[in-house]
């Protein structure tokens, strides 16, 4: 293992390598819970969560996002990090961490800490040394602001249970959404130890609603809750199948978030895709979280959207309009009639504005021009809805026809996705539906 | 003939304003103009108001009396914005309240242009107000005070102060807006206040802390390697993190 620890390092040195070590995990909210300051201290938290910068890649910053320590035993082969790599180790010593919390809090530069770390000496001993910045952070520095911490795989229950009480989110990283995969890239760490915390998290998190019920003052574990994330391109995992593990850790794990970061290649590694010099699947990414929000506000699910043997997104058409497009028997619905749950998957239709239009035709009877005024898009909505039995416009409801108009309307993809090549796109070739010529 | 109050462009002015021509004339053609940005009409004949704090906590309270908080929210926000025609929009607006069947539920008449505008500029404010509570920084200054210097388009310091004030109840802070020349000052343990007609001492606000400079450059670095080179994006940057607020925040 080559190694390069310095003893010696400046507070700056060591920020620039545990905050550039840290920078592949996507989640950075300080959201899902609000606590006043109790005027003994410093800090706050709001719900919603804020954002305190942008970095060169669009990002927001929100927390202070660090690496405990580099020097990590383990040696996950898409990480910087991992053992067999030859660059330079530091850790923080739970002061530093501190100071650097408190101080950048102090001028308002983040609303909190994230805290992950690297495997040093063992799970029990990073867990333990993080559990020693966080006390010293919360009850010395009356430190009262957002604090997001990873729970390491392996590390004992009571430890991890000792951090979430400290925590306002916590999170265990599935890292790749196959068994086989992890035991491929991955392979000190295993399924069984990632989930295993999970599920405490989860069950603990259900005790301490109890106990709050019962006494108003109990301490509370994780309010924020917990959420994960998982690498997306370096396994050969469909769409599908990652979707599929989403959702059941919805399910089964009522996790809050799931993240999906493109991979990154970093390390040359013949157990990883070849560099391509195409860059992350951003537009990847993208399809899944549009599909991750319809799983979560639309009411889909997995199985409706993808499946066996169609396992992957369109490229061209976001996860709806491609999921009405497969199901044209459902189609046009009545605004005037449909319920809540079918006016939701009507492309061009919101959660708000399905709402809207189940209140306001209580009073009258809803026409076209209606619809615009509570923000549905007509120009995707049209081809799958009917006002008083009549469609907007003279349109044939067949697969190829809608098709094409809708790709002619453009869908507007966020900046995050632009910038990318035709290239990367053709990447998805195979999932290319039939005829549609990319304008 | 259309009868104009002036009056300065402060709360106290403008409410004042109010005051007298709600008082002489809310049945007349009446309106109301800030001095120093009317374009003087024809047929119009302008009146100076006498601006006193009673006056102005009689409109406040009548508003609040007749029309509800969350409506005195969004007027009084609307006040706060930069501009200029805001005055008359507040006072128009309360003369449709008259009108309509329950004048707590003004905000909703959106179809009336007047309404529309307060609507239009109390969220102005409101956004601009919470970019604020993510994009002020603070330095440490020799005597251990933080203090930022904002340039924003509306008065927002109210509208951030209990944030703060609830965020930092140990610290003495201070935050100055460079625009409108007020300062928004927090002592340790107290509650805030705005102090107008002081000039903020550049001399005093250059003599940072001993540690400051190097917390600055730790940020600064902090957000360099923060970011992933594969996927930089400046317009994505941008379009979250407007250029017009960099101008005081520590890391651009
Ligand atoms: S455990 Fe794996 S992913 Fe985490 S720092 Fe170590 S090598 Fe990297």
């Amino acid at each position: 293992m080559a190694e390069i620890i310095q003893e010696q390092m400046g507070i700056y040195d060591k920020l620039q390598i545990l905050s550039d070590a840290a920078k592949y995990d996507v989640a950075c909210t300080s959201s899902g819970v609000d606590r006043q300051g109790d005027g003994t201290g410093m800090g706050n938290c709001q719900k919603a969560g804020i954002c305190h910068s942008f970095s060169a890649d669009g990002r927001c910053i929100s927390l202070l996002k660090i690496l405990f320590t580099n020097e990590c035993i383990y040696d996950c082969k898409y990480c910087v990090n991992r053992s067999s790599n030859d660059v330079v180790r530091t850790s923080f010593t739970p002061d530093e961490i501190c100071t650097l919390t408190m101080e950048f809090y102090r001028r308002n530069y983040i609303e909190g800490l994230f805290l992950s770390s690297g495997i040093l000496k063992s799970p029990n001993y990073t867990m333990e040394l993080i559990y020693a910045a966080l006390y010293k952070l919360r009850h010395e520095c009356n430190f009262q602001g957002y604090i997001h911490v990873k729970a390491i795989p392996g590390a004992a229950q009571e430890l991890i249970q000792r951090v979430g009480f400290l925590a306002d989110r916590m999170s265990v990283n599935l890292e790749l959404p196959t068994a086989e995969s992890l035991r491929l890239l991955a392979p000190h760490k295993n399924r069984k130890n990632i989930l295993a915390p999970m599920r405490l998290v989860q069950q603990k998190m259900e005790d301490n609603k109890q106990e709050i019920v019962l006494y108003k003052n109990a301490p509370r574990f994780v309010p924020a809750g917990q959420s994960t994330q998982m690498i997306i391109g370096a396994t050969p995992e469909t769409d599908y199948q990652i979707l599929s593990v989403a959702e059941s850790l919805y399910k089964k794990f009522e996790l809050k978030r799931v993240f999906y970061s493109a991979f990154v290649a970093v390390n040359e590694d013949s157990a990883l895709p070849a560099r391509t010099g195409e860059g992350p699947p951003l537009l990847r990414e993208h399809r899944l979280y549009q599909a991750d929000w319809l799983l979560r506000f639309y009411r889909f699910e997995a199985g409706e959207l993808l499946n066996e043997k169609s396992p992957n997104f369109n490229i061209f058409l976001d996860p709806k309009c491609d999921w009405a497009l497969k199901h044209l028997e459902y189609f046009p619905v009545e605004v005037n009639r449909a319920d809540y749950n079918t006016l939701l998957r009507v492309p061009g239709i919101g959660c708000k504005s399905a709402s809207r239009i189940v209140k306001a035709r209580r009073m009258g009877t809803l026409q076209f021009e209606d619809l615009k005024k509570m923000g549905v898009v007509l120009k995707r909505a049209l081809y799958f809805l009917t006002c008083n039995g009549k469609m907007m416009y003279r349109t044939k409801i067949e697969e190829d026809y809608i098709m094409r108009n809708l790709l002619n309307t453009k869908e507007k993809l966020p900046d995050s996705v632009l910038g990318m090549t035709f290239k990367q796109l053709s990447l998805f070739d195979d999932m290319t539906p039939g005829q549609a010529i990319l304008r | 003939m259309k009868q104009v109050y002036i009056c300065h462009d402060t709360i106290t002015g403008i409410f004042s304003a109010i005051y007298d021509a709600w008082k002489e004339n809310r049945d007349g053609d009446s309106g109301i103009a800030l001095r120093g940005v009317i374009i003087p009409q024809l047929f119009c004949e302008y009146i100076e108001v006498e601006e006193t704090v009673q006056k102005s906590v009689a409109v406040e309270r009548l508003i609040k009396k007749n029309l509800g908080y969350n409506a005195y929210w969004d007027l009084y926000h609307a006040l706060l914005s930069d501009d200029c025609e805001r005055a008359d929009a507040v006072y128009h607006t309360m003369l449709e309240a008259r009108k309509v069947k329950d004048s707590k539920k003004i905000m909703e008449h959106l179809s009336n242009p007047h309404v529309a505008k307060v609507f239009e500029l109390s969220r102005k404010v409101a956004n601009e107000a919470h970019f604020f509570t993510e994009f002020i920084r603070f330095r440490e200054l020799e005597n251990g005070v933080m203090l930022s210097e904002i340039t924003p388009k509306g008065q927002v310091l109210t509208c951030i102060a209990d944030h703060f004030t609830n965020r930092f109840p140990l610290e003495h802070w201070m935050v100055y807006d460079k625009t409108h020349r007020v300062f928004l000052v927090h002592q340790a343990k107290k509650n805030w206040v705005l102090v107008q007609g002081e000039i903020l001492d550049t001399e005093a606000a250059g003599r940072i802390s001993e540690t400051e400079e190097e917390f600055a450059e730790l940020w600064k670095g902090f957000c360099k390697s923060i970011s992933i080179e594969e996927r930089e994006n400046l317009n994505l940057q941008r379009n979250h993190l407007p250029i017009r607020f960099r101008q005081n925040m520590t890391e651009f």
